[in-house]
């Protein structure tokens, strides 16, 4: 099962409150980001580029709870920045779990195997590790060779000490279904739980601007990645986000679903874009103009948005919204193979792209990129 | 908000594609803000720039009608109809931590981009290209370093 009865439960009767109460705009997930500093610096991340005066700064124990309470979701997500990189980190994850509060403490993996012992295993607690393929592909997109062992002897000590282990990935143009497919069968060898994919955001300080993945390009890999499954593929994704990437569902983004919290405070819309900051969740309820923004608002930074951020809470309410949504995510529980002969067509036939070498480590596509740059100021260690 | 001149490219991409007939999206062109000295002659130019610090990576400085200089990162801004009710919101580089100031358009007298911008420079491109020189080199453990904060 991808997601405990326990808190599927919980998160079931905590939408149909908001329903009941009549709640027009309601948040599903707090992300809670206590810093922005990382041990990596991945390619297609626009998080983590501030002065260093910010990179050092973090949100206190007392401010995240204060948030978790103020916003008042059943689940917290700890992105980042690297979250093992705050020196109260596990302090922070007691005191959620104390809340009953489903975390997600989202970690690049490369401290889990030393920090682990500071965690204790809690039904309300998943580390989300984040693994973007198999081994060359993830190396080349977090920029590290060396990074995925790191990373999935991480997982395998969090599975290890009795850890929930969820994992995350994201993928990027020239990601390649069938290695995708077979990095899906490794997380699970590994043992994890259940496994969340998603398509990047243009975020436009991410050092790679060339490979964003546009919305047509993004539901053929999709559809070519999760159709015809494997039963063991347990995800940590609502039915209808799913579907939705495989384009089989039209969903529009709910930018308050998964509201933002950060050493700025509220972040203005969402957690992909970056409008300003509300002091208090309320103000950021009231004072953002919502109809500025997903894919039918004309919004251009919206344009190619697929991801699980805007568009996840978007399924879960679809589910609750409607008969005719929690008919269709029934039938998904028992078509969760989605089989599809098209789509295993596509599969076979696909095409690697020629957008370039963001994941192709194994073969030098250098063509554009050596013509470019003569201002490269790329710290690459032993340069 | 960024400024349309900085989204020019996904923009121009629309005008000849729906959303939904993307195959890779536009993503932005690097503008080269570090070290400009705007002009702050008329309420527009104000406007503009101070969108762009606040969208800027690096911090800049501020010096008031005051005479003070402030240098710092602006991380929200807000506009109102004057600028004597437009403000920026910005987090000092000195001084105790993340002890914020809210300064209104009109009290600014000049901006610096005075910071080094932290999104520029690591292109993409710059790091495929120094990753197969060294692997050609039999080098091991190439990585992109995240930046020393001391
Ligand atoms: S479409 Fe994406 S970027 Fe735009 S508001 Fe929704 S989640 Fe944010």
């Amino acid at each position: 099962m991808a997601v405990p009865v326990a808190q599927a439960w919980t998160v079931a009767t905590y939408v149909l409150k908001q329903k009941l109460k009549g709640r027009k705009r309601y948040p599903l997930v707090l992300m809670l980001e206590p810093l922005f500093r990382c041990n990596l610096a991945c390619a297609g991340c626009g998080k983590i580029q501030y002065p260093a005066h910010i990179l050092k700064a973090e949100l206190t124990p007392e401010e995240c709870f204060r948030a978790v309470e103020e916003c008042g979701t059943p689940m917290v997500s700890i992105p980042g920045g690297e979250p093992l990189l705050h020196p109260r980190m596990p302090e922070i994850v007691q005191g959620l779990v104390d809340r009953k509060k489903y975390v997600y403490m989202c970690t690049n993996a490369l401290l889990l195997k030393e920090k682990l012992h500071l965690f204790k295993p809690s039904k309300y607690l998943s580390f989300s590790v984040h693994v973007d393929g198999e081994r060359e592909h993830h190396d080349f997109g977090v920029c590290r060779e060396g990074g995925y062992d790191i990373a999935m002897e991480g997982v395998r000590a969090a599975v290890a000490a009795g850890f929930r282990v969820t994992t995350n990935t994201t993928l990027f143009d020239g990601a390649d279904p069938h290695s995708v497919r077979r990095h899906f069968d490794q997380l699970m060898d590994a043992g994890v739980d259940s496994m969340m994919v998603s398509p990047g955001y243009t975020y436009d300080k991410a050092p790679d601007q060339k490979h964003f993945l546009g919305r047509a390009r993004s539901r053929r890999l999709f559809r070519a990645l999760l159709s015809n499954r494997k039963k063991r593929w347990q995800f940590n994704a609502s039915p209808m986000f799913l579907e939705f990437l495989m384009g089989k569902r039209e969903l529009t983004c709910t930018p308050w679903g998964m509201p933002t919290f950060s050493i700025f405070g509220w972040q203005k819309p969402c957690y992909l874009l970056q409008d300003g900051y509300a002091d208090t969740f309320q103000e950021l309820m009231d004072e953002v103009e919502w109809s500025n923004y997903g894919t039918e608002s004309g919004n251009p930074r919206c344009a190619n948005c697929m991801v699980h951020s805007g568009y996840e809470a978007s399924g879960v309410n679809y589910t609750f919204g409607s008969l005719k949504g929690f008919v269709a995510t029934a039938k998904a529980f028992f078509n969760w193979q989605y089989k599809d002969d098209d789509a295993a067509k596509l599969l076979n036939d696909w095409q690697p792209t020629s957008h370039g070498p963001l994941v192709q480590i194994g073969t030098p596509v250098i063509s554009k990129a050596s013509a470019i740059e003569n201002h490269d100021t790329t710290a690459v260690v032993g340069s | 908000m960024a400024t349309e001149q900085q989204e020019h490219l996904k923009i121009e991409q629309l005008q000849h594609e729906t959303p939904d007939t993307q195959e890779v999206a536009a993503g932005r062109e690097r503008e080269n803000l570090e070290g400009w000295i705007p002009a702050l002659a008329t309420d527009a130019e104000t406007r503009e720039a101070l969108e762009k610090a606040f969208d800027y990576r690096g911090d800049v400085t501020l010096t008031l009608r005051s005479g003070e200089a402030l240098e710092g990162y602006i991380f929200d801004r807000k506009q109102g109809r004057s600028l004597t009710d437009s403000l920026v919101r910005i987090i000092p580089s000195k001084g105790e931590q993340r002890t914020r100031r809210s300064i209104p358009y009109s009290e600014i007298a000049a901006l610096n981009f005075s910071g080094r911008d932290t999104a520029a420079g690591r292109t993409f491109e710059a790091w495929v290209k120094k990753y197969w020189e060294k692997k050609a080199a039999g080098e091991k453990n190439i990585q992109i370093e995240p930046e020393k904060l001391d």
